[in-house]
């Protein structure tokens, strides 16, 4: 029961915590049941497309774990740090456009704008990690029977419960701070947790070029190390591990690792100096 | 520009393995490694075949070898590892985190 909990908690904060995000902003604007609308869409396809992409990792497995199916998860983790990227800069803008223009107006075109995006980033979030979820959770729920099963199934519920807990709990800090400091630390891990999907791709993408008959160069810049700082902060277990998911540290980083980081951080920053320049 | 081509059309060919890498063999029961260890050699790209013959799905799992990957029961694929400097790094089921990693020793 505690092992189904905890991995359902930790499949699933993540999806939530963008959700929420979304949501609080949301419901802020003028437009918000029509924003609200794509909102949920996406949460609802996301967990069609969890199902479905479960099934072919259930069904299709060999295909699935090798090349082709790497390569399509490395593709729906880049799509998605884009789209945490594109969701705060959206934010940026929309908060600058509301000072200058009449409140219909901007809202109408924030609608037409930003609700697709909101729309794809609320799926991939969930359809991501729910996917991994949904087969964890197939696989073990076919081989348990009787007590077992009720108990391994009441800790997946309880997982997603703490979940919601653990965003109301982050969300409620907004009571003790104002709201745009509430959304300057949302924008902030966004942008935080973006970095740590472009990790994740790079080393999905690595895995791949590594495997192939390639120039020494490439094994070169993306498989060796530059550096290892395990000894300091291990990205296996405790503190680094967490910032390994959340922010994408990683204690023994490829040149690429190491290079796309950089360039993710210097054109964020620069484009959140230039839209404050705007605002 | 030749180099960018060459990759290009390296992705979409999906270039097979040419030099034959060294291989390690590591089976995941429900959880369990065998081996528990593997012992490779330090500075040297390789391949690990993974075998599933649990019967739950495993998730084969270790930032530092810059691996993740879901396998339903019964498959059989590889991962890639870039070359490791000595020392000891380890892997977990993430299906079965309550028991024990299984680890790489690089030397």
């Amino acid at each position: 029961m505690n092992q189904s909990m905890f991995i359902v908690w930790r499949e699933s904060v993540e999806a939530l915590l963008v959700i929420g995000i979304l949501q609080v902003w949301i419901s802020r604007q003028t437009a918000h049941s029509r924003l609200g609308r794509f909102l949920w869409a996406g949460v609802v396809l996301g967990l069609f497309c969890s199902a479905g992409l479960a099934g072919l990792m259930l069904w299709a497995g060999e295909a699935m774990t090798g090349p082709q199916g790497e390569w399509l998860q490395a593709a729906l983790t880049l799509l998605a740090s884009g789209l945490m990227v594109q969701m705060v800069f959206w934010m940026h803008r929309h908060a600058a456009t509301l000072k200058n223009t009449l409140v219909r107006e901007a809202d109408e075109r924030l609608a037409r704008q930003g609700g697709w995006g909101v729309l794809l980033l609320a799926l991939l979030a969930v359809s991501r990690e729910g996917s991994e979820t949904v087969v964890f959770l197939y696989g073990a729920g076919a081989r348990l029977q009787g007590p077992a099963l009720s108990l391994f199934a009441i800790g997946g519920v309880l997982g997603l419960v703490l979940a919601w807990l653990t965003v109301l709990l982050l969300r409620s800090t907004r009571r003790f701070i104002s709201w745009s400091l509430f959304f300057a630390f949302s924008e902030a891990l966004l942008l935080l947790l973006g970095g740590a999907l472009l990790v994740a791709a790079v080393d999905r993408i690595s895995g791949q070029l590594l495997a192939m008959d390639m120039p020494e160069w490439v094994y070169s810049s993306f498989g060796e190390s530059r550096w290892n700082s395990s000894a300091l902060l291990s990205d296996s277990h405790g503190l680094g591990a967490l910032l390994a998911d959340f922010v994408g540290y990683r204690a023994a980083p490829s040149l690429v690792t190491v290079l796309v980081l950089l360039g993710y951080w210097l054109w964020v920053g620069n484009g959140l100096r230039r839209s404050r320049h705007t605002a | 520009m030749r180099r960018a081509l060459l990759l290009g059309s390296l992705l979409l060919s999906g270039a097979a393995l040419a030099a034959p890498l060294p291989t390690y063999e590591l089976t995941l029961q429900d959880g369990h490694f065998i081996p528990p260890q593997l012992t490779v050699k330090a500075g040297e790209r390789f391949k690990i075949v993974l075998h599933n013959l649990g019967q739950g799905p495993a998730e084969f799992e270790s930032t530092p070898l810059r691996v993740e990957k879901v396998l339903s029961p019964g498959v059989t694929t590889f991962v890639v590892i870039h070359p490791l400097t000595p020392g000891l790094y380890p892997f977990f089921d993430e299906f079965n985190p309550q028991l024990p990693e299984g680890s790489i020793l690089a030397q």
